[in-house]
């Protein structure tokens, strides 16, 4: 029972840092029909804030406990990145998709130097935040409160990004510009100011879920280029576009890795992928998307 | 004179002076152009599918990787030292894979088949980095020098071998893949494929089986990508599973923009452009991510014809009666 | 088979080369190059840097004393990435820079990749590191050009031993967490090979690979912890180390469990105490620290070190200072051996490096005939000592082993040596 709940929390930790990501990805692709491969690019960024925030709150005597808030807003803090990215972006928003895309490329080679010109190269850790959270020991098992707090700080993003575009009125202009472009401008949305809230968000989402590791793991420039892999087997999962379903292909993802380490290491990445293509031939748009065009 | 006359003329003049290289440059720098070769097959194969079928793969590396594996089990696993029999068992590869990720992916376009792309070459990626036992993992699979027609010039040392036989071998193989893409791209399979791209509803109303035409080209893209892959593979007598990571297939995509994807010889340019620059870019700064991605935007955003296209974008600046809309390729 | 044409096509590769084949004895005074190839950035990076100072305190030292027979040794850096790469880069130190040797070199998959190379395009290089042995038997069978600075699978060898010394009968699960590379595999067959070697019962209840620079090791952790091992052998090494053991210590795997960690040294600073328990063996292999025995020469590096850069070295500034010392005499042995008419060329400076013997900051080490290394080795269980935020040997079992009973002889087999070996623990 314990190893059970041990290794489901591990999946899970994974997962909430993936469907962060994930999450970003798909709002920004559900709006303005960017595929970002620069997701993974933002979500380094993040880790590297979060690093300096990190240590440098602890070195100003801020007590450990309070790293959670400082960490979540160092890597949200990425987000004045978005609007001058999203105005470049838009320069190409009406020919070939394709463009954007390459353009999301030329962003991951630069963020990936522009990261090792001022982090250096060499991977980062924060020491001293994982650990004064301590453990909880319940049936056998022992999970790190920090593991916890991240599961639950994912939880609360989902949720106030669910209410936010379902609740507020901006949600509606954004789901209205989503729907169609043209239509909402027409009657009035400044469907710029979306774009530009919408990408500077998804930036801030990917920038949260690197923040959220440092304390366990390290900041490495090669976190960029890995993750946006794993955070695309996600949305293909759950379908392009739909929040669901990134919340469902990073659970799955999440628990599948930590499952097949177990079971059998050999397959640890493998795993995802079969599962990925089993969802294109038997559901091509995803468990949750609508088929596509 | 005739446009193909001197279509004809200026691809001679090109060939001789490549075949001319070894004696001008120095060691170092004639090594430097054989990546060029490989890089510029396996760019023809991909321009079949970016610039004349509109289709980018971000998974392409893949079939690079298929190449390069295939020369070094055909090397050490089976004892067949003939470059030809690696080439051959590198397509045939290539192909045993492009058929069920070609029948799968054909199905969609433009992002969609980006991201399809990119899930099978992470996991063909994944496929050889952790099948430790086949494989070799992370240190990939040696590649011993092949003999070449049947010539095995024991006499020379390795690099005389790669600056001597082996160049002109690769020359001459890119020149006889190209002019064979040539044929392709000109032939009626290379106008439906044109026409699935600019506009698939109509080109099928038209009888052009859209999805099978795209099946088509997908397949003679992995094979011409194996070639590529194999002939990388020699110099660094090394495949290893770096080959098909997504970035590298990102990498074969800025070549073929940098040259220009609607040209058939942009690619061809962007292989030798994208080698020297990255070299130059490497020996100044060790930043030179940075500044490729920068020329990749550049291009992006001013100059989406890449350098091909960029006479004619100098000629609309300063004659504004000319004008210079992109066009896709023809 | 048209012979005619081959030597045309052979002729006319050459001719280009005819006037950029070194001259025999061309301006003695002119610097010797030597090319470093190390890692600079990435899970390596560190290691690469501390190797980079142990070349900086050799050069300062031959400089200082007049150079290497005469010449003084100016460096060409060049980065260690991956192995396509770096293969590059070598064929620049040599074609372009027109380097006289090439050291370093750490990971092994590069240095697989790279040995043939380097073979065949007969490139005189000493590696620093990474050199293990499944591909080094097919790869380089009989190098004439590149010699090793050690067996990479001393380390796992000691390790073996040690744990078998001082953990016999406490043990009966066993379970490995190893690096997914060729290093990591051969480390963990070497050790289970060593159990079998001493006929102890063993149950091996998990195998974890994680990837080299992966970093988040949660899941690998709640397996390990699940399949719940008595002993766990490990050559995690670089960057990944620390974070094993910090989200280890979280989910309580490390207590009561015994540990072996062949490659700690080599990030030994970076295991902070706070969640490094003590009892556990680390490797620091060629060079330890705090050697309570270490040479005064030793000793003065690790002062030089801990001065520039506020740390503490480790083994792989000892693999460089030995690889720039092994190819230091044997310059000097072949100049002496020629004479003064002429400089020796690489050749004979490559042979003799063979069977040369030098005293390295580790301790005594030689190059064998077959250009692999022998070098000294320290081992032993960690304890906390207040000095220090990391763990270190306790000074009381502190084990070193002379390289001859570490590694094959030569031209053996490795995995038929362990099987049937003496080994005195």
């Amino acid at each position: 029972m314990g190893a059970f709940i041990e290794v489901t929390t591990a999946g899970l930790f994974h997962a909430a840092v993936l469907f962060l990501v994930a999450a970003g990805l798909q709002l920004v692709f559900g709006v303005q029909r960017i595929l970002n491969l620069a997701c993974g690019s933002f979500y380094a960024l993040g880790a590297y804030c979060g690093v300096t925030a990190g240590s440098t709150a602890l070195g100003l005597g801020v007590p450990p406990l309070l790293a959670l808030p400082v960490l979540l807003l160092a890597g949200g803090a990425i987000a004045v990145l978005g609007p001058p990215v999203e105005r470049v972006l838009r320069l190409v928003q009406d020919r070939d998709e394709s463009l954007q895309l390459l353009l999301t490329f030329a962003l991951v080679l630069m963020l990936q130097d522009a990261v090792r010109m001022v982090w250096g190269s060499s991977p980062r850790q924060v020491d001293g935040i994982y650990l004064a959270y301590g453990q909880v020991q319940a049936l056998g098992a022992r999970v790190p409160v920090w593991n916890l707090l991240v599961l639950l700080a994912a939880l609360v993003v989902a949720l106030g990004l669910g209410a936010f575009l379902k609740r507020t009125n901006f949600g509606r202009l954004l789901r209205a510009t989503a729907e169609n472009r043209r239509m909402a401008a027409s009657l009035g949305v400044d469907t710029g100011r979306v774009y530009a809230v919408v990408f500077s968000l998804g930036v801030a989402l990917g920038g949260m879920g690197g923040a959220l590791v440092v304390p366990s793991s390290a900041a490495t420039p090669e976190m960029a280029v890995e993750l946006v892999v794993e955070a695309f087997a996600v949305v293909v999962i759950g379908g392009l576009g739909s929040m669901g379903g990134a919340l469902a292909g990073a659970v799955i993802v999440g628990l599948l890795r930590a499952v097949a380490l177990v079971v059998w290491p050999e397959l640890e990445l493998m795993a995802v992928y079969a599962v990925v293509v089993a969802v294109l031939l038997l559901r091509p748009a995803g468990l949750f998307g609508k088929p596509a065009a | 004179m005739s446009g193909g006359l001197r279509r004809a003329l200026v691809a001679l003049a090109v060939l001789a002076v490549l075949a001319a290289m070894p004696f001008a440059l120095g060691e170092y720098r004639t090594t430097l152009l054989l990546p060029v070769f490989g890089y510029a097959i396996a760019l023809l194969g991909i321009n079949l599918l970016f610039g004349y079928g509109g289709l980018v793969s971000f998974g392409h590396a893949m079939f690079l990787a298929i190449g390069a594996y295939a020369a070094a089990v055909s090397g050490t696993v089976l004892r067949l030292a003939s470059f030809e029999a690696a080439l051959g068992l590198g397509v045939l590869a290539a192909l045993a894979v492009a058929i069920p990720v070609g029948a799968l992916c054909a199905r969609y376009t433009k992002i969609f088949f980006g991201m399809l792309t990119l899930a099978f070459g992470m996991l063909f990626h994944s496929f050889l980095f952790r099948l430790y036992d086949i494989t070799g993992g992370d240190q990939g699979l040696r590649v011993r020098r092949p003999t070449l027609l049947g010539f095995e010039f024991e006499d020379l040392d390795k690099t005389e071998f790669l600056i001597g036989p082996f160049y002109w071998y690769c020359l001459a193989l890119a020149a006889l893949l190209a002019w064979l893409m040539w044929r392709l791209v000109h032939s009626p399979f290379g106008l439906m494929l044109r026409a699935q791209r600019d506009n698939p509803r109509k080109a099928e109303y038209l009888g052009v089986e859209v999805a099978r035409t795209r099946f088509i080209a997908f397949l003679v893209s992995a094979a011409y990508g194996a070639v590529g892959g194999a002939m990388l593979a020699v110099p660094t007598g090394l495949a290893d599973p770096e080959l098909a990571y997504w970035t590298h297939s990102g990498t074969l995509i800025f070549m073929t923009v940098l040259g220009g994807f609607a040209h058939f010889a942009g690619p061809l340019l962007g292989a030798l452009t994208y080698v020297l620059l990255q070299d130059q870019l490497m020996t100044w700064t060790p930043y030179w991510r940075l500044v490729l991605g920068v020329v990749l935007a550049l291009i992006v955003l001013g100059c989406p014809q890449g350098l091909m296209g960029l006479p004619a974008l100098l000629r609309a600046r300063f004659r504004p009666s000319a004008t210079a809309r992109p066009v896709p390729a023809e | 088979m048209p012979a005619t044409r081959r030597s045309l096509l052979a002729g006319a590769a050459a001719a280009p080369l005819a006037g950029l084949l070194p001259m025999p004895a061309i301006a003695q005074n002119r610097p010797l190059r030597v090319g470093i190839i190390a890692p600079r950035a990435g899970v390596a990076g560190t290691v690469g840097e501390v190797g980079l100072r142990g070349v900086e305190f050799a050069v300062e030292k031959i400089n200082a004393a007049g150079g290497v027979a005469g010449r003084r040794v100016e460096l060409v850096i060049e980065e260690e990435t991956s192995p396509r790469e770096t293969t590059e880069r070598a064929r620049r130190l040599a074609l372009q820079e027109r380097v006289d040797v090439i050291q370093g070199i750490v990971s092994s998959g590069v240095s697989l990749a790279l040995g043939p190379v380097l073979e065949e395009s007969r490139i005189l290089t000493v590696y620093w590191d990474g050199t293990t042995q499944d591909g080094v038997n097919e790869t380089m069978p009989r190098s004439r050009w590149v010699f090793r600075s050690t067996d990479n699978e001393c380390e796992a060898v000691m390790g073996s031993l040690m744990a078998i010394k001082h953990w016999r009968g406490q043990f009966v699960t066993v379970a490995g967490i190893n690096p997914d590379y060729s290093y990591g595999r051969n480390n963990w067959a070497a050790f289970i090979a060593f159990l079998k070697r001493f006929n102890i019962e063993h149950r091996i209840v998990a195998e974890q690979w994680p990837r080299v620079g992966g970093m988040d090791l949660t899941a690998n952790v709640a397996a390990l912890k699940a399949a719940n091992p008595d002993l766990v052998f490990s050559s995690m090494l670089f960057a990944d180390l620390p974070v094993l053991m910090r989200q280890g210590h979280a989910a309580g795997l490390l207590e009561g469990r015994k540990w072996v960690f062949p490659a700690a040294g080599f990030q030994h600073t970076s295991l902070k105490r706070e969640f490094t328990p003590a009892g556990m063996i680390f490797g620091h292999n060629t060079l330890y620290f705090a050697d309570p025995q270490a040479s005064p020469l030793a000793r003065e590096f690790v002062e030089w070190y801990h001065a520039k850069t506020n740390d503490w070295p480790h083994w792989e500034a000892d693999r460089a200072f030995f690889a720039m010392e092994v190819w230091r005499r044997g310059v000097e042995k072949a100049v002496q051996a020629k004479g003064a008419s002429a400089w020796p060329s690489n050749a004979e400076i490559a042979e003799a490096m063979r069977g040369i013997k030098v005293v390295s900051l580790g301790g005594p080490g030689r190059m064998r005939r077959d250009g692999i290394a022998e070098q000294t080795f320290t081992q032993g269980p960690t304890v906390h000592d207040p000095r220090y935020d990391f763990p270190i040997l306790d000074p009381a079992k502190i084990t070193k082993l002379d390289g001859r009973g570490l590694q094959k002889p030569e031209g053996g087999d490795f995995w038929k040596w362990i099987a049937e070996a003496q080994f005195d623990i």
